[in-house]
């Protein structure tokens, strides 16, 4: 963490009792001494951070006379890969997950927190596989969907495995291996925006696109 | 959306009123006693030397703003203070303590700026009124920009003074939310303001984590077309990937040291939990077999990993001992249970349950003991708990017909608040480490 102490110094004498006053009197400097070495400690203890800039500079407030000020030394971080700022690396985008693509096959449907396929689904694997055999040379892309039910992460494991149950099925019934790749987008691309059961069970799907 | 106030970057000037820490033991909040009483505080008018006039009024605001939030203090209405503060009371006249004490308060907060250039001074102490002492006093500078980081640190002192527990201000919550048709990660400070994105590429950005140290978030982005987790710095905008193997993949969280990030990847349709260097290097194999195994969390003291795995039939919430590799379940047979989150001292796990159709919100002991409900709705679900960095709170989704927010309830359920609505489908809050 950036220290936020970077000097340490007394507020001057305060307006207060007779008897902190006092105190501040005799002990200001021992106190200021251990301050100093507590934020020293701290400062020296961040070589592994980045570059801290301070925005109090000269223009800061100057301590009052006679108290040490402590500088906060700037330390680096060395990359420990190339990076590339943020905005360069987004500038490099421009992949269109988030819309759905037509296909000319069915969803298949999946229950609620289940990846295995129900009879009308491996009737539409079924047409698929007949289109993929007869058309050697095309490759197939299966997402995984799911609703918006559940944690985001859980989901998009079990879109995967969703995915993944409709590729195997495909491959079982003779379709090349290397002709399907899978994805799963999880909760994050519903079908039905609705938030009813109809809705729900539109969107634990795999969707098929051919490439 | 306001711009970033530079949070990494800022470096305050601060004065420390050099008293020993004793002196504030006379007035002590106990924030775990049951129904806790509040203590009766008032924050003065800040006497503005130069710098802009607002600051008068609007320093008092924010800062009783926070100390609200807290739940620990009765704050005296401004409109009932009898003494206006002055100058002088910070050269050596003293309050009138007996016209603070009619009024209720028990201790006073009083402050001075001065304006020097793009430089603001800001003094602030803290009086004990029915003693009549100062207990505590700092200084700090800063641009204008920074006075809400000011004030924050300045309440965190104050609760820790009273309390002996570090407050929370000025720590921010990551999380994912809809735009347009992708998602962006975003942050938002704890009490709402600056809200800001840290990604932009429209596509699907999730899961943002933060390292120990608070300064990188990891997340998931499917820029490219496929997952590919990141790990982001939010104020420089530095970035570097970090797992780009495998199919689905996730950042769970990393190790205390942050050397080691723990993730969830998919491989064949089914998910294992793995851990990498940061600084890159092989992957090592953690959880696996043939269920799905996702939302790796490492504990505090990093011996224990939380993890969700479905090995049993439907998604549990499992505690691994990463030495010994002896495991058990922690949520209750028969219901769905994910996202677990550790608390700071590593004594409880939160984590999401479905319950009779609904998503809630549970806590468990890491043995599986003590199992407590914390949020649950009749209309609505409560999902993807995240605790605060003091361990009092948690924050977490709710989610009704077609909206959603997202809500911090306090452990004992007993206090809950907004933090941020108007957003379409926010999920994965995440909680940043103490600032």
């Amino acid at each position: 963490m950036v220290p936020d102490a970077l000097t340490a110094i007394h507020t001057g004498p305060p307006a207060t009792s007779g008897k902190v006053r006092s105190f501040m009197c005799s002990s200001s400097w021992k106190y200021a001494a251990l301050a100093f070495l507590v934020v020293a400690m701290i400062a020296t203890g961040c070589s592994k951070k980045q570059t801290v800039k301070s925005d109090a500079g000269a223009g800061a407030a100057a301590p009052p006379a006679g108290e040490a000020a402590v500088k906060e030394a700037p330390v680096k971080e060395a990359p420990a890969q190339p990076v590339m700022t943020a905005k360069q690396a987004e500038a490099a985008q421009g992949v269109a997950v988030t819309e759905e693509k037509a296909s000319p096959f069915a969803d298949v449907r999946f229950d609620f927190d289940k990846s295995d396929l129900r009879d009308e689904a491996k009737k539409t694997c079924q047409e698929v596989a007949a289109y993929m055999k007869k058309n050697a040379g095309k490759k197939l892309l299966v997402e995984g969907h799911c609703d918006e039910r559940g944690t985001a992460e859980y989901n998009m494991a079990l879109g995967d495995r969703r995915a993944t149950s409709v590729k195997n099925y495909l491959v079982s019934l003779g379709v090349p291996t290397t002709a399907i790749s899978t994805v799963s987008f999880g909760k994050e691309r519903p079908l039905d925006p609705g938030n009813t059961e109809d809705a729900w069970a539109k969107n634990r799907r795999a969707h098929f696109v051919l490439k | 959306m306001r711009r970033s106030i530079g949070r990494g970057a800022v470096a305050i000037l601060l004065a420390l009123a050099l008293f020993p820490p004793a002196a504030g033991a006379v007035l002590y909040i106990d924030i775990n006693a049951p129904g806790g009483k509040q203590l009766p505080l008032a924050v003065g008018n800040f006497v503005v030397i130069s710098g802009g006039a607002s600051l008068s009024q609007g320093i008092p605001k924010m800062l009783e703003k926070d100390l609200e939030l807290t739940g620990l203090f009765d704050l005296v209405p401004r409109d009932a203070h009898l003494e206006t503060v002055k100058s002088a009371h910070f050269a050596g006249t003293n309050l009138d303590f007996p016209a603070w004490k009619t009024v209720g308060a028990e201790a006073v907060v009083i402050g001075k700026v001065e304006g020097r250039g793009d430089q603001l001074t800001i003094e602030m102490r803290v009086y004990d009124a029915t003693q009549g002492t100062l207990i505590t006093g700092k200084r700090y500078s800063g641009t204008p920009r920074q006075v809400p980081q000011i004030v924050h640190k300045f309440a965190n002192e104050i609760v820790f003074l009273f309390t002996g527990v570090h407050g929370i201000f000025g720590t921010e919550i990551a999380f994912s939310a809809r735009d347009g048709r992708g998602k962006e990660i975003y942050l938002v400070g704890m009490d709402g303001q600056d809200l800001r994105k840290v990604t932009s590429n429209r596509s699907y950005n999730l899961f943002p984590r933060w390292s120990p140290d608070g300064r990188w978030l990891s997340f998931t982005s499917f820029r490219t077309g496929l997952p590919v987790i990141y790990l982001r710095n939010p104020e420089t905008g530095v970035e570097k990937e970090v797992v780009r193997a495998g199919d689905t993949k996730a950042p769970g969280g990393f190790s205390p040291d942050g050397d080691w990030l723990y993730y969830s990847v998919s491989t064949g349709g089914n998910s294992d939990i793995r851990r990498v260097r940061v600084a890159g290097g092989a992957a090592e194999n953690i959880e696996g077999g043939w269920g799905l195994e996702v939302s790796p969390a490492v504990s505090p003291d990093g011996k224990r990993l939380a993890f969700v795995s479905d090995r049993g039939g439907s998604p549990h919430v499992y505690v691994k001992d990463l030495g010994s590799d002896g495991e058990r379940r922690v949520s209750p047979a028969g219901v769905y249970a994910t996202s677990p989150s550790w608390s700071p001292a590593g004594n409880r796990i939160a984590y999401t349950a479905r319950a009779g159709g609904r998503f809630v919100i549970y806590t468990v002991a890491p043995d599986g003991s003590d199992l407590r409900l914390v949020a649950a709705l009749p209309d609505g679900d409560c999902e993807d708990p995240s605790f605060s960095p003091d361990g009092r709170q948690l924050v977490y989704t709710v989610r009704k017909r077609g909206y959603s927010v997202l809500k911090i309830i306090s452990l004992d359920g007993r206090r809950e608040r907004t933090l941020v609505s108007g957003l379409g489908d926010v999920g994965s809050p995440a909680w940043s480490p103490m600032r």
